[in-house]
């Protein structure tokens, strides 16, 4: 609020709403993700597994927040993991393909050498057979005396065709052996342990051929086991005995193409990624880098640098970016700069204006004085003409003093002069000075809360203006109904809270009540309210202190102005000791009389009946998400309560707690005091209760009058 | 500054063009295949042989006699190191008694098992068979490898268990008996290597000495090293004793508890001895580690270093390849300068060995001149000295092969009447002696001329039976192979101990014994030549067969590995001990010689009787 004037103010505020309310949607993303989705089933789950996932997610965050905020770097993971997915898939498909059709031919070629050696061998048992018994040798000595090498020739010359390309091995069927039927391999193969299990028994049982995959396992050799295609057959000796024959072939030129083919596409596959990785990282970041520059100077925009332009190259999309960007910029500018000038010469019009009218006017004032002072001599109507010239002249004066108060504001030109105070003081001048207005008004002004000191760093003078206004509009409007005023700390914060029970405000004026010269009943005569600038500077008053001052009203219960302070000036504040909206609303009272279960918060805080509530220090750094949370579940609530919808906008959005107070005004050095407005009222004794004072205030019709002034208008 | 930037981006164009010019010839390198680039060596990986092998299996539970006796014989074809398996087929007294390597016969078509039946009642406790074949040869003791002729007739016997119940071999012939192919597979042939007796002393100064080759079988997959070096250490076979020795001490053998010697990996094999053999003195050892090195390379060809260690460990000596050749000669590291021939005007030419040349050259000296006419010829072996055998083989010259001199009087004459009952081709032993052989049908003798000029002495053959047709004397000098002409005109390879003698006069007496066939199953020998320090190469006929040519070893076995190809009417061939060298042989096409890995080729049409130096 230095040099910027309101309109800075308000255009700042409202970017700041819009900036924070869009973190916030991210942030409840993300809350809703990890807290609602992980974290409250840990929460219910095991506390180990809570902290499991803390420890898990903790340095993982980093991680979390680059992602979120580089762009480059998601296009560039995303571009990663697909071409992986695509390499991976291509190369299982590829692999399987070339495999599949590497076995296929091993298998077709060694099927057809197999099935010929299986001609052979039974051709050669045939000859040798036909051959002994020509010679006539008998048949049971003959027996099978030559099987025996007969069967060693046999593999050799089987094996013999096909060195390093397959392997012969004769096993006996069943758990026969001997008679030539005993084991035989070529090329040191260990024919048990080569041969599987299972095939051995399909051969048994069948004539037919076989095949099955297996690993070739080597004797007395340092060749290491290979897989290997084994095909079998069950053949019968020149004795007709039968016996296995097993043609293995060693898959080693196979698995060797295949590993060339794995390495050259996992190398491939490697190249593929990385490149397509750094491609994609390349042209993101031709996009990226215009874009990150439009954001840089965007932000620099709003923070209020509005000369800061784009760089403009060629003639691309990008650059269209940014010539329309800095015309929008330049017509910002200069917009603003229209509007800043308006805005400044209109201020000065108001304080020149106030500051000339102030010379005749004290003039007048004079002659009204001495007019006023003779009154008595004058006949009834000349006399009450007097006293409404005093009257009217007292008005003017204070709407005066107002307007020059508030253009200083506007000007910037007001300082805070904080030191420690104790509200409870302010309130009791506040409230004693009111005592006439209300005994007028037949209205009791209590004071809860005051038992213990309430101490503020604040600026008194400019508290109890504002609190004044408030009672006073509390009174006047408060028909006849009492007057609550609360006082509350708690956490970095104080906050005085003043109900009463009146007319209350209209949907939407809880918004308009700080506006100057605005009424809530434009029909109500101008004489009766103030000047209508008081609940104004109020606010300017709060916002100085770094403070809130927010309003709260539903139509026929009565209305809640609250002043929420810190408690050490330039401290940021985060929430209220006091709820806006009061314990007592109608729609509380609904809702509590309605007793609606597993509402924790209202139903944890039946202390409140007694109008203290202050915020456990514990909760202090929650505050924010406490708000939030109330704010949620008031707007759930919303469509289910029986009048809500009137209770929920009657916040001022200046009010939302959210919405960040106005920066606290470094006190400048040598700032202009202004001098204090209104002397303040004669302090009463403060009581603990809350009193009535039994005659009519000795204060006479001026004081009241002053007090007046700061009726915000209603 | 434009300029600048505008050179700047002219340089990086012409930068980036550069580059990418590069990546595309890498690019296109790599994608085509290389037709140049760097040297290197070959690992060389030796190629599998298809061997088969039989994996022994131990008696099934209630097998009948005849599958135990099947599973046994099956089981001697296993290599099982010590016939384990075997032994489970035979009763505990049986297996006690047994021993398998006191022989090895071998059968033609392997053991015939015939049914006693006198003894066959499968109810009863007891049941005998027979084993019967057709023995083809047997490996002694000393595992030398002897042919054989004849019928093999065994008995077996079998007793039932009385606790068990199971059928048991408790009487069996000694030794192992398999099938011939069976032994080709599972024995290899290798030569130990001995030193000529006298040659160690008589030349113990001048050169290194004479290593005979003593071939024996040793079982090819059970430890074939430490088989190879025990036999070597228990000495020669009783045919070669009489004329070799060995260098090791009596009584030298393997340190006790040694199982098992394999190289290292830099081919460096270490053999500990016991007491007797640690005695040795340096140069006996280094003469001891040229056994073992010349023995263990014939059989892996990649050990080149043999450390001899004594009883504590320390080292006895440390022998190389190089230095063994130093200390030793054998027949396959003599490389013959000239391949000699007759060439049309019968005078004695000869062409540079291995290679390619067909226009030989004449010798220096008389036998080139062509003034004598030749029918066969020898060299020397230090190919200064020749001998020829004249047109009419009645008579032999020997000439030096140095330019000038004259070619004096025959050193021998013959008086046989046709030209085929005078002398055959003459033949020089290492020592520089000349042989040939008489074929007069009234007088056939066999002569030695010392040093090429002596007189003729006569040696004697005991136990020869016919007319020597053709001598050949081995490169050590110790052994002679003789191709004999029986009564039943049949002519086979017999081969000889050549021992000397000191004779009266100082004629030595020399006498040529214990005849052996060389290659039993040939009955009509043509041709015959050293090819080798066991191996020779025979052109002969079968039995009703036609002429082959192949080799055999002096034993009497048939060697691995191919015979040379096919080729008719061989008349005489010519070999040397060193594999590099052509085979070369005179037949209808002339003089044809058979480099290694080819087919035969013509070296001249008009030519006869083809020598290498020997």
């Amino acid at each position: 609020m230095t040099g910027d004037g309101a309109a800075s103010v308000s255009g700042r505020t409202g970017a700041h709403a819009g900036r924070s309310a869009g973190r916030d949607g991210a942030g409840s993303f993300w809350a809703s993700l990890l807290e609602g989705g992980l974290l409250h089933g840990g929460v219910q789950g095991s506390p180990i597994l809570r902290l499991l996932l803390r420890w898990v997610r903790r340095p993982l965050l980093p991680v979390i927040r680059l992602w979120r905020r580089n762009i480059q770097l998601k296009v560039v993971v995303t571009t990663l993991l697909m071409s992986l997915g695509v390499v991976l898939l291509l190369g299982f498909v590829v692999i399987g393909q070339v495999r599949n059709g590497l076995l296929e031919a091993k298998v077709k070629a060694s099927q057809s050498q197999a099935t010929g050696g299986f001609a052979v061998a039974k051709q050669k048992a045939d000859e040798a057979a036909a051959g002994t018994s020509d010679d006539g040798t008998g048949r049971d000595g003959h027996s099978s005396q030559n099987v025996i090498s007969w069967m060693s020739e046999l593999v050799l010359s089987l094996s013999s065709g096909g060195q390093g390309a397959f392997d012969v091995v004769t096993l006996p069927t069943g758990d026969e052996s001997g008679g030539g039927r005993g084991p035989r391999a070529s090329g040191q193969v260990d024919p048990t342990a080569s041969v599987p299990a299972d095939l051995r028994a399909r051969i048994n049982a069948s004539t037919t051929a076989a095949q099955s995959y297996t690993r070739i396992v080597y004797k007395d050799t340092d060749k290491k086991p290979e897989p290997a295609l084994v095909i079998g057959k069950r053949v019968d000796d020149p004795n007709g005995d039968p016996y296995e024959l097993y043609y293995l072939f060693p898959l080693t030129q196979e698995e060797k193409s295949l590993s060339l083919v794995k390495g050259t596409l996992a190398t491939a596959g490697l190249f593929v990624v990385v490149l397509l990785g750094a491609i994609a990282w390349l042209v993101v970041r031709q996009v990226v880098t215009p874009v990150r520059m439009a954001a840089g100077i965007a932000e620099r925009l709003s923070a209020g640098r509005l000369q800061e332009r784009m760089k403009v190259t060629g003639e691309d999309d990008i650059a269209r970016l940014g010539e329309a960007f800095n015309k929008m910029a330049q017509n910002l500018q200069s917009k603003i700069n229209q509007l800043e000038d308006l805005s400044r010469m209109q201020r000065r019009f108001v304080s020149d204006v106030s500051h000339e009218l102030r010379t005749p006017l004290t003039t007048v004032r004079m002659a009204a004085d001495v007019i006023h002072e003779a009154r008595e001599n004058f006949d009834p109507v000349t006399a009450r003409s007097a006293e409404l010239l005093a009257d009217q002249l007292d008005r003017f004066e204070s709407l005066l003093a107002d307007l020059l108060e508030i253009s200083r504001f506007d000007a910037g030109a007001a300082a805070l002069e904080a030191e420690p105070v104790d509200l409870r003081d302010v309130v009791r001048r506040v409230v004693s000075g009111a005592e006439p207005l209300a005994e007028r008004k037949g209205t009791v002004i209590r004071v809860v809360g005051d038992q213990q000191p309430v101490v503020a760093e604040a600026d008194a003078r400019r508290v109890e203006r504002i609190l004044r206004n408030l009672v006073v509009n509390a009174v006047e409007h408060g028909e006849g109904r009492d007057v609550v005023v609360r006082l509350a700390a708690a956490g970095g914060a104080v906050a005085v809270a003043v109900r009463d029970y009146g007319v209350g405000l209209k949907p939407g004026e809880a918004a308009r009540v700080f506006n100057r010269f605005w009424r809530a009943d434009p029909a109500r005569a101008r004489t009766t309210g103030g000047t209508g600038l008081g609940l104004s500077i109020a606010l300017e008053d709060a916002r100085l202190h770094g403070g809130w001052l927010q309003a709260w009203g539903e139509p026929g219960g009565g209305s809640q102005f609250r002043l929420t302070l810190p408690r050490t000036a330039d401290e940021p504040l985060r929430g209220s000791p006091i709820p806006l909206e009061p314990l007592d609303s109608r729609r509380n009272r609904a809702l509590s009389g309605a007793g609606r279960p597993g509402d924790g918060e209202r139903a944890t805080v039946p202390a409140q009946a007694t109008g203290e509530r202050t915020l456990p220090p514990g909760r202090e750094a929650t505050t924010g998400r406490e708000t939030r949370t109330g704010r949620e579940t008031r707007s759930e609530r919303g469509p289910g309560g029986d009048r809500a919808p009137a209770a929920v906008p009657s916040a001022g959005p200046a009010a939302l707690p959210d919405s960040g107070a106005a920066p606290v005004v470094p006190r400048p050095a040598s700032g202009a005091r202004p001098q204090p407005a209104a002397p303040t009222s004669a302090t009463r004794p403060a009581t603990e209760q809350t009193t009535r004072t039994a005659e009519p205030g000795a204060a006479g019709a001026r004081d009241a009058a002053r007090k007046g002034e700061a009726f915000g208008g209603r | 500054m434009g300029a600048d930037r505008e050179g700047g981006a002219w340089r990086r164009s012409m930068r980036a063009l550069a580059c990418t010019g590069a990546g595309v010839m890498l690019l296109s390198a790599c994608a085509s295949m290389p037709d140049s680039g760097d040297l290197r060596d070959v690992e060389s990986t030796p190629r599998q042989d298809a061997e088969v092998r039989v994996f022994a299996l131990p008696p099934r539970e209630d097998a009948p006699p005849s599958e135990i006796v099947q599973g046994f014989l099956e089981a001697l074809t296993s290599d099982d190191p010590q016939y384990t398996t075997a032994r489970q087929y035979l009763t505990g007294a049986a297996a006690r008694r047994w021993a398998p390597e006191e022989s090895t016969t071998v059968l033609s078509d392997g053991p015939d098992i015939r049914v006693d039946r006198t003894t066959a009642r499968e109810d009863g406790d007891a049941y005998a068979f027979t084993l019967t074949g057709t023995a083809v040869a047997r490996l002694d003791q000393e595992q030398s490898y002897t042919p054989l002729h004849g019928r093999y007739s065994q008995p077996v016997h079998l007793t039932r268990d009385a606790k068990t119940g199971q059928w048991r071999i408790d009487r069996l012939p000694q030794g192992v008996v398999m099938g011939q192919s069976d032994f080709q597979r599972n024995y290899v042939s290798v030569d130990k290597y001995y030193f000529a007796s006298g040659s160690q002393d008589e030349t113990a100064a001048t050169g290194p000495v004479t290593a005979v080759a003593d071939p024996v079988y040793v079982r090819r997959r059970v430890d074939a090293m430490t088989q190879m070096v025990r036999s070597l250490l228990a000495g020669p076979t009783r045919w070669l004793s009489p004329v070799v020795v060995s260098s090791f001490p009596e009584g030298s053998a393997l340190r006790a508890g040694v199982t098992a010697l394999t190289p290292d990996d830099q081919n460096r094999l270490t053999v500990p001895l016991n007491d007797k053999g640690s005695r040795a003195g340096q140069r006996q050892c280094r003469q001891m580690a040229t056994q073992l090195l010349f023995t263990l390379q014939n059989l892996t060809p990649t050990v080149d270093t043999v450390t001899l260690e004594r009883t504590d460990g320390t080292t006895l000596c440390t022998l190389g390849e190089d230095r063994a050749e130093t200390m030793a000669t054998r027949g396959s590291l003599r490389k013959p300068e000239y391949l000699y021939f007759l060439d049309d005007e019968q005078r004695l030419v000869r062409l540079a060995a291995g290679t390619t040349g067909t226009v030989p050259d004449p010798v220096p000296g008389p036998l080139g001149e062509g003034l004598q006419r030749l029918t066969s010829a020898a060299v020397s072996w230090d190919e200064r000295t020749a001998a020829g055998v004249s047109a009419d083989k009645s008579a032999l010259f020997v000439a030096r092969l140095a330019p000038g001199g004259t070619l004096g009087e025959p050193v021998v004459r013959s008086q046989g009447k046709t030209e085929n009952d005078r002398l055959t081709p003459p033949s020089w032993d290492e020592h520089g002696d000349l042989w040939v052989a008489d074929r007069d049908p009234r007088r056939p003798r066999l002569l030695m001329l010392e040093h090429g000029t002596g007189r003729p002495a006569e040696v004697r053959v005991p136990g020869l039976d016919g007319r020597i047709d053709a001598v050949r004397v081995a490169a050590d000098g110790v052994r002679i192979a003789l191709v004999v002409e029986h009564t039943d005109t049949t002519r086979s390879l017999l081969i000889g101990r050549i021992e000397r003698a000191a004779g009266s006069g100082g004629a030595p007496a020399v006498s040529v014994l214990d005849l052996r066939p060389a290659a039993p199953e040939l009955e009509d020998v043509t041709a015959m030549s050293w090819a080798g320090d066991s191996r020779l190469v025979v052109v002969g006929r079968e039995q009703g067969g036609v002429q082959t040519m192949r080799y055999v070893q002096v034993d009497g076995s048939t060697p691995q590995g191919p015979s040379p190809a096919a080729l008719t009417g061989v008349q005489s061939v010519a070999a040397t001990a060193d594999g590099r060298l052509p085979l070369v042989a005179y037949s209808e096409d002339g003089i044809v010689r058979l480099p290694s890995g080819a087919q035969w080729q013509k070296v001249v049409k008009d030519g006869s009787a083809p020598v290498y130096p020997g």
